[in-house]
């Protein structure tokens, strides 16, 4: 054992230091929780006896995160960063004949929202296959890989019905990296975004068709492995979601571990899936950003001017996304500075990039937990006689008041677990402690930002993105 | 489009201290002296024990001097936003 891990001053500086961290953090966030409560009021107006202007109100989430940072840097007791994480109880194996359920109920499953995508014409929430795809899956699945663990390899349709067809087993371009499936994640939000798919369920349709089509395909030519394994975005999205969850496979079995300890362990292969991580927080940005009414103003009066309003949605697209990774790779090279390291920027930008997917998963459940809940009961009425639905299926009337706190905290406990497997990530990088809380500066620096900017588009009121038929 | 980085980049015409079990060059022989100590633990050598604990020591005192600057910034923090608050609200 390390002398360093021995000394009893060292653990009893370190232990009571993190009891204070967390409660302080809670006691913090719980703080914020009231002001974004009012702010999130604000936006459904009704009066409040404190209104908090919009500039304190992100001054605070930034400072929120800043503050998360200091109190994790008082955390300095390595054997108990350690502990944390590798903290892990085995649990019994789902066995073949789970997977084989899962498998044959992700076909089904997929087979039914295609042919009720088609054959029936109830448009928006009276459709299964809209409900399917946007409730169910969309938003209820996806929270399912992050809060309890990936399940995707078992149930994935796609991969169940490739794995049944012949493969030309040809060499995967090793040079493109996961790039493609980068380009794939842009491609699926660009199309959310800018189609109306949540209303047109023959369109939904043909464009899961498509999707199947291209992935079938791709699987055929490369092999199943080698497609859902870097090219495939859905599969390389609910493997890092996956890594975040409490329930995992490590060394062949399946466990049980505290949310976000497996990330500091996340070695990331090369840049292009450091630009995947970034590019699903961007794309959460975007989808609310293209929402404000900031952005609607901007849209009409460069539209006014002759340029083609699509042109605009995708040039800003594109361009965000450049920006976020250029954002977050001038963080790690400022880390790499302030840690006086021979590490390269990319190997550290390939480390602490699991360090945003709590930012992301917390984004994703703040922004769709509200409409899961509200649109459960419609989901079960129209799942029950799908080709004849309900003129009006049954809605929830509307969510409690302090709902609005919850989306805020949910926002809020993703940076501070991102922080917290920031603070873990560098520990395990640096030999010197104060080494590992510099490298973490960039990184702090661009979760303040960027706490800031999707507070700001939360606070933002709704506004119907114009040109575009979402 | 190849994009594998290397995991290290070391500047030409600087001086490094490499680790001699796993080559991993460092900018600073404390830093150094501590990764030995803290990734190859069981074949120290006595002088490389000695100075693993000196830089522990160096490395304490650092830190202790962070830690009084964090909580500075941590109650300029907080009396910041409790002033804002109160002349804002």
């Amino acid at each position: 054992m390390v002398p360093e891990l021995r000394r009893d001053r060292c653990r009893w500086q370190g232990l009571p230091t993190a009891v204070v961290a967390l409660g302080v953090t809670w006691w913090l966030s719980t703080a914020v929780g009231r002001v974004a409560a009012h702010s999130g009021s604000l936006r459904g107006a009704t009066r409040d006896p404190v209104a908090v202007p919009t500039w304190l109100f992100l001054l605070t989430g930034g400072g929120v995160v800043g503050v998360s940072f200091l109190l994790a840097s008082f955390v300095t007791d390595r054997r108990l960063v350690a502990a944390i994480h590798d903290w892990a109880r085995p649990l019994p194996a789902p066995g073949r004949i789970g997977r084989g359920l899962a498998s044959a109920l992700g076909v089904v499953v997929l087979a039914v929202t295609l042919g009720v995508g088609v054959a029936e014409d109830a448009t928006g929430v009276r459709n299964l296959a809209v409900l399917v795809v946007w409730v169910a899956w969309w938003g209820g699945y996806v929270a399912s890989t992050y809060l309890l663990g990936n399940s995707w390899p078992a149930l994935n349709p796609f991969r169940t019905v490739a794995e049944r067809l012949p493969t030309l087993d040809r060499p995967y371009p090793e040079r493109l990296g996961a790039w493609p499936s980068v380009a794939g994640l842009l491609l699926l939000i660009w199309v959310e975004v800018t189609a109306p798919l949540a209303d047109d369920a023959q369109l939904l349709a043909t464009v899961l068709a498509g999707y199947t089509a291209v992935t079938l395909v791709g699987s055929v030519v490369f092999g199943p492995d080698r497609w859902f394994g870097s090219v495939d975005p859905l599969a390389r999205a609910f493997r890092l979601y996956g890594r975040l969850a409490p329930l995992g496979v490590t060394d062949g079995r399946l466990r049980v571990r505290l949310p976000g300890s497996e990330l500091p362990d996340t070695r990331l292969d090369d840049a292009g899936d450091v630009a995947f991580v970034v590019t699903l927080l961007f794309v959460t940005t975007y989808d609310g950003f293209v929402a404000t009414g900031p952005w609607a103003a901007g849209v009409r009066a460069v539209a006014d001017a002759g340029v083609p309003p699509l042109a605009v949605y995708f040039g800003a697209y594109l361009v965000g996304a450049g920006l976020f990774y250029l954002a977050y790779r001038a963080a790690a090279r400022a880390g790499r500075v302030g840690a006086e390291t021979y590490l390269s920027a990319g190997a550290l930008a390939r480390r602490f990039a699991p360090s945003l997917l709590p930012i992301a998963a917390g984004y994703h459940l703040a922004h769709n937990l509200g409409s899961v809940l509200v649109l459960a009961p419609t989901f079960v009425t129209v799942a029950a006689a799908p080709l004849s639905p309900p003129p009006s299926p049954p809605q929830l009337a509307g969510l409690p008041g302090w709902f609005g706190g919850l989306e805020f905290a949910f926002v809020l406990l993703g940076h501070l677990l991102a922080v917290w497997v920031a603070h873990a990530t560098a520990y395990e990088l640096f030999p010197s402690r104060l080494q590992a809380v510099r490298s973490q500066y960039g990184v702090t620096a661009v979760m303040v930002c960027y706490t800031m900017l999707s507070l700001w588009i939360v606070a933002e009121p709704y506004v119907a993105p114009p040109f575009i038929a979402s | 489009m190849t994009d594998t980085e290397p995991e290290t980049h070391v500047p030409p015409d600087v001086t490094t201290h490499v680790c001699e079990r796993c080559g991993r060059p460092f900018t600073d022989e404390r830093y150094l002296a501590l990764h030995r100590g803290l990734d190859h633990p069981s074949a120290l050598s006595a002088a490389e024990r000695e100075a693993f604990d000196t830089a522990r020591t160096k490395e304490e005192e650092a830190l202790q001097r962070f830690r009084l600057l964090a909580l500075g910034g941590l109650v300029v923090l907080y009396f910041g936003f409790l002033m804002t608050y109160a002349v804002v609200t």
